[in-house]
């Protein structure tokens, strides 16, 4: 993974947030490195539990607090980069854009059949929160966007990072919403969120995806496994991955 | 196993719905099935992948008997910067 990045960036600008066993990070070969171990952001049921990544962005913005970036790739293990330029087609995105934060998959869900909102609406605290946090005049906007893949101005990262996360709430609503609400301008990437799903096993795609504009291919899970069998899929999945892509 | 028969139902559901028009704009937002359930709609199989919001359908003709709940979607969110500080790198337009 680490070779892998090193060809597309500076190792030195990479830091690793690590929510695995701590022997398997003793064992990272690599100087910027993080142990998070926060039950908030180790869940099992990620969506019910409404996982967070506070302490990801915590541990990040700690280790920028000594350092000058101006900008903050976000990117899960299971994402990897395909454009050599990837950086900068971020950074210009950005800049035309006028955007504080990019984000894959990114919509507005208030008041509708989005199953995130619904599970969270439920508790009066969610809506209260953005009322009491927001310098925005409609209090109600809930934002979405997946977790992988976002593009951050430093300000706003280093904003959203510090925020006290009263309420809890998973991430892929937390982080476009308060945001947002902090009155950072955010936006999508509608041509490069196809590449970027939640669902189904990309390993297969790299070479496509390169030819074909994508600036990072995600999930690609079995892209680090040496394990044999492991890019076949359950029916289950195959099923889902159908599903998905009759929906898109 | 469990998963495997909750993708057929969707699979089934989809088939046996239609297609939610936008009530605003006329494109296609989503395929589901729709019941009518303890004066609820209930509405299933529709992908989160495109989420609705329900609206009353405005009429051309006047009908105290008949109303139709359609559906939308929200534009892709393309909000101001809300900020006024000095770290706001592109403020808004005087």
């Amino acid at each position: 993974m680490l070779r892998r990045w090193g060809s597309y960036t500076d190792l030195d600008t990479v830091l690793i947030v690590h929510g695995g066993r701590e022997a398997d990070f003793e064992q990272l070969p690599h100087p910027h490195k993080v142990l998070v171990s926060d039950s908030r952001f180790l869940t099992h049921d990620h969506q019910r539990d409404k996982q967070s990544y506070g302490p990801v962005l915590q541990s990040a913005a700690g280790w920028l607090a000594q350092r000058d970036f101006s900008h903050v790739l976000y990117a899960e293990y299971d994402q990897v980069p395909v454009a050599q330029d990837l950086l900068s087609l971020y950074r210009r995105r950005l800049e035309d854009e006028q955007a504080d934060l990019l984000g894959m998959h990114l919509r507005r869900v208030d008041s509708t059949s989005y199953p995130h909102y619904l599970y969270h609406a439920h508790d009066p605290a969610f809506t209260r929160l953005w009322s009491e946090l927001s310098v925005r005049e409609d209090k109600d906007v809930v934002l979405s966007m997946l977790g992988a893949g976002s593009f951050w101005r430093r300000p706003c990262f280093d904003a959203v990072a510090g925020a006290e996360e009263s309420v809890p709430v998973y991430t892929e609503l937390f982080l476009p919403t308060l945001a947002h609400h902090l009155g950072f301008r955010v936006r999508g990437l509608p041509d490069q969120s196809p590449w970027n799903t939640h669902l189904g096993e990309r390993v297969g795609e790299l070479a496509s995806a390169a030819a074909n504009g994508a600036w990072t291919l995600h999930p690609v899970k079995t892209l680090w496994s040496a394990s044999p069998g492991a890019g076949r899929r359950s029916l289950s999945t195959r099923v889902q991955d159908r599903l998905s892509r009759s929906a898109a | 196993m469990k998963k495997t028969l909750r993708n057929i139902g969707v699979i089934l559901m989809r088939a046996l719905g239609s297609d939610l028009v936008d009530a605003e704009t006329g494109r296609v937002i989503g395929r589901a099935l729709l019941l009518p359930w303890r004066g609820r709609i209930v509405v299933l199989g529709l992908s989160p992948e495109q989420p609705v919001r329900p609206v009353f359908v405005t009429q051309e003709r006047l009908t105290y008997w008949k109303q139709e709940i359609g559906f939308t979607a929200h534009p892709p969110p393309d909000f101001t910067s809300g900020r006024d500080s000095d770290d706001n790198p592109h403020p808004p337009a005087a």
